[in-house]
């Protein structure tokens, strides 16, 4: 994003500040260079000192340093209430204008966010909101549940696998059920480490012991790591190279993360995070819409559907939704998609609407082909 | 993806061949909906939504620069009154008179000092305008998944903060060395003046009051009048009804003219005993009283400092579980991937209206991954719908055949019709 001329704005607020700063100090020095200056006459001559003051009091109501003083102030007043304009004219000013007046459940919020905090391995986080905030309790069960996950992340951070393959041995055949190799990778990662010490017999009784069980499924993997063998004191010269790159690490974590929380019966992203991402992405369309309805408000507060469609990113999206080119409304249990003979679908009451209840045939929208109601299909997504 | 006439499964050949050349041709750019500059353009939306991030540090400035300013200018002004007081004084001897001037030149020597001292604080302060203003420029494509992680936790820092859990917010964004981008400082000034709230006293949330007193008349706020009204109240709580009424002359009587009627709602307590159960006078007594000026003051103080009256965290959150939120996420057999299958989201979206699109996105049953033109959906002889990628890989792994993981039913590939849906 552009911000250069809000940049020389705030400079300018800044710029007129030091101006009004130097100015009191000048104006300061002044009064005090003055009074000084009587003091002086004061004391040496034994001359009317009334005078001298009188002197004083005039010389100082010429300079008028007050007058000076706010003067400068004027100007910087001026560059104070340009920027918070600007500001306006770049930033949305009140993102909270789609914002309907529920109130969030205090307790609910609260559980979600310590267990995002435990999901994520911030347990002294998580541990200090649930003492100050005193209404999340009950997410306390997911530091446990986290807590193994978090020990074998940072023991892998010192390369030492034996938790991870403690774990991942403990849970082999659900991983298999699940499709996932994550037992082997961490085998291999233990393999390369061995090998890279330089002992190549620990490594091929490594090999010997771990890798059996694996030959149905993953031969040529196993292959390859047999073939490392032969390069145990110049790995890094080898073909095989890339295997000593951190990069492996990264993945195995990566999986074990996810293989983890799969076993588990949670999602991979944290689900706080999730849906605030989603909020990010869904408020402009919102606020976009507010804007124009701004009278509207109390309106839509009590809709059941957003008043805009909101498009997100296709990570956001769970569940399929069809929407009909014709109507633009969503499929319903009452109003199912129904696939033409063209391959075209439309919802069922668009179909209805252009047979006439099945009196007549139509044609499709999109190709000229002839539609009969009966030999439209019900889709199920 | 908007309204292009879809391709045609049985028209003519020569228009077929060129429907899908042009089709082919344009796949690349055309086929997600989040090209590279569509996903700057979401960017650049989302990041109009930060006036808060900017507009706080420069109001906390603003304010400093002007209290700075009052202070010199009083200093400034008590002075020259001085040296006019010495100058018409009749009696004043020259060593009296040259002790007074001596004294006025160290307290402008201290107001130079002090001048010192308020810059160095205003320039942290213009430091952090700036350094916030870099932060949002700094972001771009290939750190945009860290600059987001930043903004979310920066989201719940401003949570923890409204909600005065000052240690968590504070631990929080120092683990994330992100001080700098939230408002820990300012919320300071909250703490003294909410502490005090909770423990029945209005002393700091008047001082605020005093301080802000020229902000707080310009937004007509009648939150200094809910304090004393607050006090009387307790007075009479006491029973102590004498010092209730001079208290009620001094302090609430100015604000008659303008609140009427809700003082002498409050006044006509001085009638009842603070156990009464008269439900108009009883909620008066109640203790609830006390968290209602808490958010009072803490909606107060919001605004003065250009903050939304929410907390961000409600605001987004309300927003992404509108967005996220469609009839099938309540089913059972919903992906735990949703987060509206999790019952606290599920609670709390309850109320929440449903979500709305306009273009059709499928989710193939098997991969999970989007149905589009690159992955048609596909459709077997009893209706249902799988991608062409998970039923393609099924009938490779099964002799052409496939079945269906939701009804058992068992077909052919070339069994399968292709369904066209923009």
């Amino acid at each position: 994003m552009e911000l250069h001329s809000l940049k020389d704005s705030f400079d300018r607020v800044a710029k007129k500040r030091k101006v009004s700063y130097s100015k009191t100090h000048e104006v300061t020095d002044l009064i005090v260079q003055e009074i000084n200056k009587a003091i002086k006459v004061m004391q040496s001559s034994t001359l009317e000192y009334k005078s001298e003051l009188a002197e004083l009091k005039k010389k100082l109501q010429e300079v008028s340093p007050l007058n000076q003083l706010e003067g400068a102030q004027k100007k910087l007043n001026i560059a104070l209430i340009k920027y918070p304009k600007a500001l306006e004219k770049v930033f949305n000013r009140d993102i909270s204008k789609a914002y309907q007046n529920i109130e969030f459940d205090s307790p609910i919020v609260n559980q979600i966010i310590a267990s995002h905090f435990y999901r994520q391995g911030l347990f002294e986080v998580g541990d200090c909101f649930i003492a100050e905030a005193q209404d999340a309790e009950a997410a306390v069960a997911m530091r446990s549940l986290f807590q193994e996950l978090y020990q074998m992340l940072e023991a892998m951070k010192s390369q030492n696998l034996e938790p991870a393959l403690k774990w991942a041995a403990a849970n082999s055949n659900k991983l298999k059920e699940n499709g996932s190799d994550l037992q082997l990778r961490i085998h291999h990662l233990q393999f390369v480490k061995i090998l890279q010490k330089g002992s190549r017999d620990e490594a091929l009784k490594y090999a010997r012991t771990n890798f059996a069980s694996f030959a149905g499924n993953h031969m040529a993997e196993i292959q390859k790591l047999m073939g490392c063998l032969l390069y145990s004191d110049r790995l890094h010269e080898s073909p095989y190279a890339h295997l000593l790159s951190p990069t492996n690490w990264d993945t195995v974590t990566d999986e074990l993360t996810r293989q983890f929380c799969n076993l588990l019966g949670q999602s991979y992203e944290s689900p706080l995070s999730a849906t605030i991402a989603a909020g990010i992405q869904g408020l402009p369309p919102l606020l976009k819409f507010m804007t124009v309805m701004a009278g509207q408000k109390h309106e839509w507060q009590s809709m059941k559907q957003l008043p805009v469609p909101v498009e997100l990113d296709k990570e956001f999206q769970f569940h399929s939704v069809f929407v009909c080119p014709v109507t633009k409304e969503q499929s319903t249990d009452d109003n199912l998609p129904m696939l033409m003979s063209c391959g075209h679908v439309l919802c069922k009451q668009s179909i209805n609407k252009m047979s006439k209840n099945g009196s007549k045939t139509f044609k499709c929208p999109y190709c000229p082909t002839d539609i009969d109601l009966t030999q439209c299909r019900q889709l199920i997504f | 993806m908007e309204i292009d006439p879809l391709p045609n499964g049985t028209g003519s050949t020569a228009a077929t061949t060129t429907t899908e050349t042009t089709v082919t041709a344009t796949l690349p750019t055309a086929v997600s909906n989040t090209t590279p500059s569509s996903k700057l353009s979401q960017l650049t939306e989302s990041l109009k939504l930060e006036h808060q991030f900017l507009r706080v540090p420069f109001e906390h400035y603003k304010k400093t620069i002007r209290a700075n300013h009052r202070t010199a200018e009083k200093e400034v002004s008590s002075v020259i009154s001085s040296v006019a007081d010495v100058a018409d004084s009749n009696e004043i001897s020259k060593d009296d008179a040259v002790l007074s001037l001596t004294s006025l030149v160290s307290r402008l020597q201290g107001l130079k000092r002090k001048l010192e001292e308020g810059s160095r604080t205003e320039n942290l302060q213009v430091q952090n305008c700036r350094a916030r203003l870099d932060h949002l420029e700094s972001v771009d494509a290939e750190n945009l998944s860290e600059w987001n992680n930043v903004r979310f936790k920066r989201i719940l820092v401003d949570y923890m903060l409204r909600m005065s859990y000052y240690d968590t917010a504070r631990k929080l964004a120092e683990s994330s060395k992100i001080e700098e981008l939230v408002d820990l400082e300012v919320f300071q000034e909250a703490k003294k003046a909410v502490d005090a709230l909770k423990n029945q006293e209005v002393g700091p949330a008047l001082a605020w009051c005093a301080e802000n007193k020229s902000r707080l008349k310009k937004s007509k706020s009648k939150f200094e009048f809910q304090l004393r009204l607050q006090e009387f109240i307790e007075l009479v709580r006491a029973e102590n009804y004498m010092r209730a009424i001079l208290y009620a002359r001094r302090y609430l009587a100015p604000w008659g003219a303008t609140h009427l009627k809700e003082l002498q709602l409050v006044m006509t307590t001085l009638a009842f005993r603070s156990n009464t159960e008269c439900t108009k006078y009883k909620v008066l007594f109640e203790p609830k009283q006390w968290d209602f000026l808490v958010d009072q003051f803490k909606q107060e103080f919001y605004k003065l400092h250009g903050m939304t009256l929410e907390p961000l965290l409600n605001i987004y959150l309300q927003a992404g579980l509108s967005a996220l939120k469609t009839p099938y996420c309540f089913e059972d057999d919903c992906t735990k991937e949703d987060p509206l299958s999790q019952e606290n989201f599920r609670k709390l979206a309850m109320p929440l209206p449903y979500s709305k699109q306009h273009h059709s996105k499928l989710v193939c049953y098997i991969t999970k991954e989007l149905m589009d033109t690159e992955n048609p959906p596909q459709v077997l002889p009893n209706g249902y719908v799988y991608s062409t990628k998970a039923l393609k890989e099924m009938a490779e792994k099964n002799n052409g055949k496939i079945t269906c993981p939701r009804t058992g039913l068992v077909c052919n590939y070339s069994d399968l019709v292709k369904a066209y849906i923009s």
